[in-house]
């Protein structure tokens, strides 16, 4: 009895599977991708959410789907093609005005600090309410390029009175970065060897060096005077290697200390910057 | 916001511990050995290239494969060498190889430096070519995946 009664239910489902409004149930039908778009989109899923946007509007043109791939690469870090699709927004949509901020601040976070200066002084910022943040942004790009800063007292003015203080910290950081110089680093090392490489914070290679270049050049010298005198040369030949390379290595040392000084620094605003949400929007579309 | 540095991924999750345990991770070797990924090959090489070459392949060839893996960077030592000159020239190959040699022998080097996935000190040539452009500063400690 029991397989019959499966037969029937299976033959039953055949006949009358499940229908949407228009007609059978697709599941790959524009209207349920977006749905599952939605869905992905509001479980932070960017990534399959921006795909499969992108299948929905093979079929269909839709500005606010649009938008959202933008904000989706936006949200996963993925800025150039979050500003590609920005830019697809033509000025007849409601969201051209906000696909223009995040289009700045996606350059922003790109790092492509040129284009998004010229886009703030071509005045292309169009919701006026975000003004804020842009001056901020636009003040801080300065912190990631070697351009002049703009006088302090201009670059202070779009932050209140709590960021002040962070923000002067900051530019007396980029005005007077505590770097080593190369020169110093090569001329202590030619006098003391390994003193280069500890002035530029290499410690342990400073010693190292040290030890090497003296232990080397002592026993040149004690060979000479037992006259071993190719051993003397072997030692010699080591000395002038170590030595050689210690002069050299504290060069180095130093462009790598004031690269870090510089990447820490650059780190530093980043965090602060997330910290202070300005790049966070805040739309309604997952209510 | 922090990108990827010259095509080397940084990455957290390469640690065979993890929170109230152990995690699963495979200490398999991953590919072929440093001795068995060796170019031999002498051509497109010109004549100082030659015979540098030549040098180090004879290096590898009857010490460095018998010796075993023992270099504790990547790229190793006699590789750093071949790089540097490459990309520099003879004299300034030889200094960036003196001064890697040297910090070789640091034996308290272990937070000084990012790591590669099978532990290797990452020690790229571009470092040390004294040209600020080519630093790309990796923090300490952190891991990078080759390419």
């Amino acid at each position: 009895m029991i397989p019959i009664i499966c037969l029937v239910f299976l033959f039953l489902s055949q006949a009358f599977p499940q229908k949407d409004s228009s007609g059978y149930f697709n599941i790959n039908s524009p209207s349920n991708i977006k749905k599952f778009a939605d869905y992905l989109f509001c479980a932070d899923d960017y990534l399959r959410a921006a795909t499969e946007y992108e299948k929905y509007l093979s079929s269909y043109y839709n500005d606010t789907v649009e938008f959202k791939i933008g904000l989706s690469y936006s949200k996963i870090s993925n800025y150039s093609k979050a500003l590609k699709w920005f830019n697809k927004i033509n000025n007849n949509s409601v969201f051209f005005a906000d696909a223009g901020n995040e289009y700045f601040k996606s350059l922003f976070q790109l790092g492509n600090y040129y284009d998004f200066r010229r886009y703030y002084q071509e005045n292309k910022i169009k919701n006026k309410d975000k003004i804020r943040n842009a001056d901020k942004l636009f003040y801080f790009s300065y912190f990631f390029t070697e351009d002049e800063l703009p006088p302090e007292v201009d670059f202070l003015k779009p932050f209140n009175s709590k960021e002040s203080n962070k923000i002067n910290e900051f530019y007396k950081r980029k005005i007077n970065p505590p770097y080593k110089s190369t020169a110093a680093a090569i001329i202590m090392s030619a006098l003391i060897p390994g003193s280069g490489k500890i002035y530029t914070g290499q410690v342990g290679d400073g010693i190292i060096t040290a030890i090497a270049t003296g232990l080397c050049g002592y026993l040149a010298y004690d060979n000479f005077d037992a006259e071993h005198n190719f051993r003397g040369w072997v030692f010699s030949c080591l000395a002038v290697f170590f030595y050689a390379g210690n002069v050299y290595g504290s060069a180095a040392s130093a462009q790598i200390y004031n690269a870090g000084i510089r990447f820490d620094f650059q780190n530093d605003i980043k965090l602060y910057l997330n910290r202070q949400n300005y790049f966070t929007s805040k739309y309604d579309f997952c209510k | 916001m922090f990108s990827q540095v010259d095509g080397f991924q940084q990455y957290q999750d390469t640690t065979d511990w993890q929170k109230w345990g152990k995690a699963n991770f495979s200490y398999q070797l991953r590919g072929p050995s440093a001795a068995e990924q060796r170019n031999y090959s002498l051509r497109e090489e010109n004549l100082g290239g030659t015979i540098l070459k030549s040098f180090a392949d004879a290096y590898w060839f009857f010490i460095s494969d018998v010796d075993g893996d023992n270099c504790s960077f990547n790229p190793t030592c006699s590789n750093f060498f071949i790089q540097a000159v490459k990309r520099t020239n003879i004299l300034q190959g030889t200094l960036m190889f003196a001064d890697r040699f040297t910090r070789d022998l640091n034996l308290f080097k272990l937070h000084h430096y990012p790591r590669v996935e099978d532990g290797h000190f990452y020690d790229p040539v571009s470092l040390y070519t004294l040209n600020q452009n080519n630093i790309k500063i990796i923090p300490p400690e952190s891991f990078v995946i080759t390419e």
